[in-house]
């Protein structure tokens, strides 16, 4: 009988040449991506998981059976409800993300499943898919529980079907990074960039922190899921280094326009629950810190190992770590009711571990904190209007997230008139990405541009429920702004 | 006539969009960017502040069309003495 490694090849290598058809039309290019190159050039293609189906169904039961043991144990109502209000806040950020983002990642990967241009890369896509399906079906299945304790839960699935600004940005984003990319550019920016570039931060960071939470339904549902991710998202490499040979430029495009995607959107799901919504006391690192270690350190060593040059706007990306995921917060605390889960307001020892982990730049944002802290407090306990917004605020033509780059003294938005058509970006990487491919983004309309075509509400308690949030969904501050450090500060007179 | 502008106050963590009237004054216009970003700047007083647009300080009254602004124009508001 054959040993494993001497028959597998002949399952997983099965491209042959065609002589009735053209390779061109079996691959078109407009699917398949660019570089079009003939099979000879991706002959090679290899990943070092080389998992038959046997043994992904193995694995994969093994990966279930245990998950369902956690859940059964610790994956009740009254379980989650042990958990501090921010940290529930955060989950429920995260998993309202993620599982149809998941889903519409099972669509890129089938897609690579037929139209990538090797068996091997195409066996391994099919059983990514199979994973993304997992990831979807994961978070569903534990929220759905929770739903009847706590209605903000529902947005677990209702998320990516609304109108909620965060919806738009995220479908706006997943739309052309999972469901309509090609292979190629799939291979490179989910696998390559998102995955092996800033996932980590969720697998390790965050799952860290939710271990110090004791959260162990969410660090274990990570925990499993990055299974998988390792495993899948070793597409990527071969990928780049093929198209590397043939079309170096192309392959610095796609890094630098996704890892500037990318950030933006980890920047939020993961800034806001590193260093906002985990207690202080189960705060393991800031989420710069982790990015530093998980994200800039490792995926600058993979790009060099490539051959490749950091992203074009790399220091502007820095200056950004140390305050774009601060300025959004800030924004979103003080419009809260646009989104589906509570934000707490940092006290005074929030605020000085953040001015701690983020020396050079925490001093622009205190004055603002000042201002809302000093309105929660004139307001006080069970008033949200006083520390909320009633403008409606301006959106990136690009990434469709809320103009927050920059500074709060200079703030990097910029505005471009594209066929008799006004956009604004929150950066100039932003306005990059829509240069360069404007018939991609072009058509797009941001929730102001729907506002003035009149299929947006202007006002802002309208636009709430165009959103699809009511009363009972919207976001509210964590604590009621409710805080002993508050009223303290009033007794003292601060 | 309703002009809706894309306003950046200084000390602000976000661009709002305004809604002015053509014949607003600058004057104006920095008081309801400042009014709209309230729960977030403290207000200062508005003499001290100016419109900018394209790096330079507007007339406090000048009016909206005078000013030559359409639709979705950027417009900053900060310190009379900031060089943009």
């Amino acid at each position: 009988m054959l040993k494993r490694d001497e028959w597998l090849d002949l399952a997983r290598k099965l491209d042959w040449s065609f002589s009735y058809v053209d390779e061109r039309e079996v691959f078109p290019e407009v699917i398949s991506g660019r570089p079009w190159l003939a099979q000879d050039a991706w002959k090679d293609w290899d990943e070092p998981y080389r998992t038959t189906y046997a043994e992904y169904v193995t694995n994969q039961h093994a990966k279930d059976v245990a998950l369902d043991a956690v859940r059964e144990a610790i994956g009740r109502v009254e379980d989650f409800q042990k958990h501090d209000a921010s940290w529930l806040n955060g989950l429920k950020l995260h998993v309202a993300t993620l599982p149809l983002a998941e889903f519409a990642a099972v669509v890129g990967n089938l897609r690579a499943g037929r139209f990538a241009r090797d068996s091997a890369w195409r066996t391994t896509a099919a059983l990514g898919a199979l994973d993304e399906l997992r990831h979807t079906q994961i978070p569903l299945l534990l929220m759905h529980d929770l739903v009847q304790w706590d209605p903000q839960f529902d947005w677990t699935h209702k998320f990516f079907h609304t109108n909620d600004w965060v919806a738009i940005a995220g479908r706006h984003l997943v739309d052309e990074l999972l469901l309509t990319a090609n292979p190629i550019e799939f291979a490179i920016a989910t696998n390559f960039v998102f995955e092996t570039g800033f996932t980590n931060l969720q697998f390790v960071g965050l799952a860290s922190m939710a271990h110090h939470v004791g959260d162990r339904m969410f660090e274990k549902m990570v925990q499993s899921i990055q299974t998988d991710e390792a495993r899948h998202a070793q597409i990527g490499g071969p990928v780049l280094q093929t198209v590397l040979k043939h079309d170096p430029a192309y392959a610095q495009y796609l890094i630098d326009k996704w890892f500037w995607r990318s950030w933006h959107f980890f920047a939020i799901v993961t800034g806001f629950a590193m260093d906002y919504l985990t207690p202080l006391k189960d705060r393991t690192a800031s989420f710069k810190e982790f990015m530093e270690e998980w994200t800039l350190d490792q995926f600058a060593r993979s790009l060099e190992e490539y051959g490749l040059k950091k992203p074009w706007y790399w220091d502007q990306f820095l200056d950004g770590l140390d305050q774009y995921h601060h300025m959004v917060y800030a924004s979103a605390y003080t419009y809260r009711a646009t989104v589906w889960f509570d934000l707490t307001l940092p006290g005074p020892e929030e605020r000085a571990w953040l001015r701690l982990k983020y020396p050079n730049t925490w001093d622009r944002m205190e004055p603002i904190w000042e201002r809302i802290t000093e309105r929660a407090r004139q307001a006080g306990p069970g008033v949200e209007w006083y520390t909320h917004g009633v403008t409606p605020v301006a959106f990136c033509d690009l990434c469709q997230l809320v103009l927050c780059e920059g500074t709060t003294d200079a703030n990097s938005a910029r505005t471009y008139a594209h066929e008799g058509r006004k956009y604004i970006f929150c950066s100039e990487p932003c306005q990059w990405i829509f240069q360069t491919e404007p018939q991609r983004y072009a058509a797009h309309k941001s929730v102001v541009g729907r506002i003035l075509a009149g299929e947006a509400p202007p006002n802002l308690l309208e636009l709430v429920k165009y959103f699809g949030l009511t009363q009972e969904m919207w976001g509210k501050d964590v604590a009621g702004g409710s805080y002993p450090w508050l009223v303290n500060a009033k007794t003292n007179g601060a | 006539m309703l002009v809706p502008l894309h306003g950046f106050l200084k000390g602000d963590s976000l661009g709002l969009v305004v809604l002015v009237h053509d014949h607003d004054t600058m004057r104006r216009v920095v008081s309801s960017l400042q009014q709209a970003a309230t729960c977030r700047v403290a207000p200062v007083p508005p003499d001290g502040l100016r419109v900018w647009v394209k790096g330079a300080a507007l007339d406090p009254d000048l009016t909206v069309a005078q000013a030559g602004l359409e639709p979705l124009d950027r417009i900053d508001v900060a310190p009379n003495e900031v060089t943009r």
